[in-house]
C-alpha cells in the first residue's frame, strides 16, 4: 500500500499552491521595484515630456494595481490553504477528536460520579424514613 | 517541523500571515508615498522598502513552511475519526441526571402535597 504516493489531483493542488506563492510575490516584487524605476526623471526624447509624464503616470497605476492584485491573490492562497488544513490535517484532526472525546468522557465521569453520591446520601435518608414509616401507625 | 501542535495554533499563524501581506502592502504604499512628496525623506523612504522586503520574505517563508507541512502529512483520503462515542456517552449522561432531576421534582410535590393536606385539617380545627 502505497501511503506516501499522494493521489495526482492532491499532489497537483499543493504543486498549484506552491506556484501560486512564488508567481504573486515575484509580482509584488516586480511591480514594486518597477514603479520606484519609473520615478526616475528621463531627459526629453522622442516624445515630450507631458506625455512622458501621461505614460508613466498611467503604467504607476497598472504596476499599482497589479500589486493589490497579488496581495488579494495571496490572500486567497491562505484561505484555501487555511481549508485544506482544517480538512487534510490529519495530525491536528486527530488531536482535536482525542481532546474533544478526553473532555466528554471526563465530564460523564464527573456527572456519574456526582450522581453516585447523591445515591449514597438518598439511600441513608431513605433508611432513616423507612425506619420512621414502618414503626408508625399510618403503614 | 512541529507535528504535534494544536490545530488551532496552526490556524492562528495563517492568520497572522494574513495580517503580515496587509501589513506589507501597507508598507509599500508608504514607501511610495514617502516618495512621491516634494521632500522625500530618504531614510524613510528605504526603511519602509526594508519593511516590505522583510515582510514579503517572512510571508514567504511562513507560507512555504506550511505548504511543505501538507505536503508531508496529507493523504489523501478523507479523515474518517470521529468523537460520536464519547458525546453519546456523556449525553447518555445527561439523560440519567435530568431523569433524576425529575423524579426528585416529583418526589417534592409529593412532600408539598402532603404538607399542604396536614396543615388544612389543622387551620380548620382551630378556625370552627
Amino acid at each position: 500500500m502505497a501511503q506516501r504516493a499522494l493521489p495526482q489531483s492532491k499532489e497537483a493542488l499543493l504543486k498549484s499552491y506552491n506556484k501560486r506563492l512564488k508567481d504573486d510575490v515575484k509580482s509584488l516584487l516586480d511591480n514594486f521595484s518597477e514603479i520606484i524605476k519609473l520615478a526616475r526623471v528621463e531627459e526629453e526624447t522622442q516624445v515630450s515630456r507631458m506625455t512622458q509624464c501621461e505614460e508613466d503616470h498611467f503604467e504607476m497605476l497598472v504596476r499599482a494595481s497589479n500589486i493589490v492584485r497579488a496581495g488579494e491573490s495571496l490572500m486567497k492562497l491562505v484561505t484555501d490553504l487555511k481549508q485544506y488544513l482544517i480538512l487534510n490535517d490529519f495530525p491536528s484532526a486527530n488531536e482535536a477528536i482525542s481532546q474533544t472525546a478526553r473532555s466528554m468522557l471526563a465530564m460523564q465521569q464527573e456527572s456519574d460520579r456526582k450522581l453516585m453520591a447523591l445515591r449514597d446520601d438518598l439511600a441513608a435518608d431513605l433508611y432513616d424514613l423507612e425506619e420512621e414509616y414502618y414503626s408508625s401507625p399510618f403503614k | 517541523m512541529a507535528n504535534s501542535s494544536m490545530p488551532i495554533e496552526r490556524l492562528q499563524a495563517l492568520d497572522n500571515v494574513e495580517k503580515e501581506i496587509a501589513s506589507c502592502i501597507q508598507s509599500a504604499g508608504q514607501a511610495l508615498t514617502e516618495l512621491s512628496k516634494d521632500k522625500a525623506s530618504m531614510k524613510q523612504v528605504e526603511s519602509h522598502t526594508s519593511q516590505f522586503l522583510k515582510t514579503l520574505n517572512h510571508v514567504e517563508g511562513e507560507l512555504s513552511k506550511h505548504i511543505n507541512y501538507l505536503t508531508q502529512v496529507s493523504t489523501g483520503q478523507p479523515h474518517e475519526g470521529s468523537a460520536y462515542g464519547s458525546v453519546k456517552m456523556y449525553k447518555t449522561a445527561r439523560h440519567r441526571l435530568e431523569h433524576t432531576r425529575s423524579r426528585l421534582q416529583d418526589l417534592e410535590n409529593l412532600k408539598n402535597r402532603a404538607l399542604a393536606s396536614t396543615v388544612r385539617p389543622a387551620s380548620a380545627q382551630n378556625n370552627p
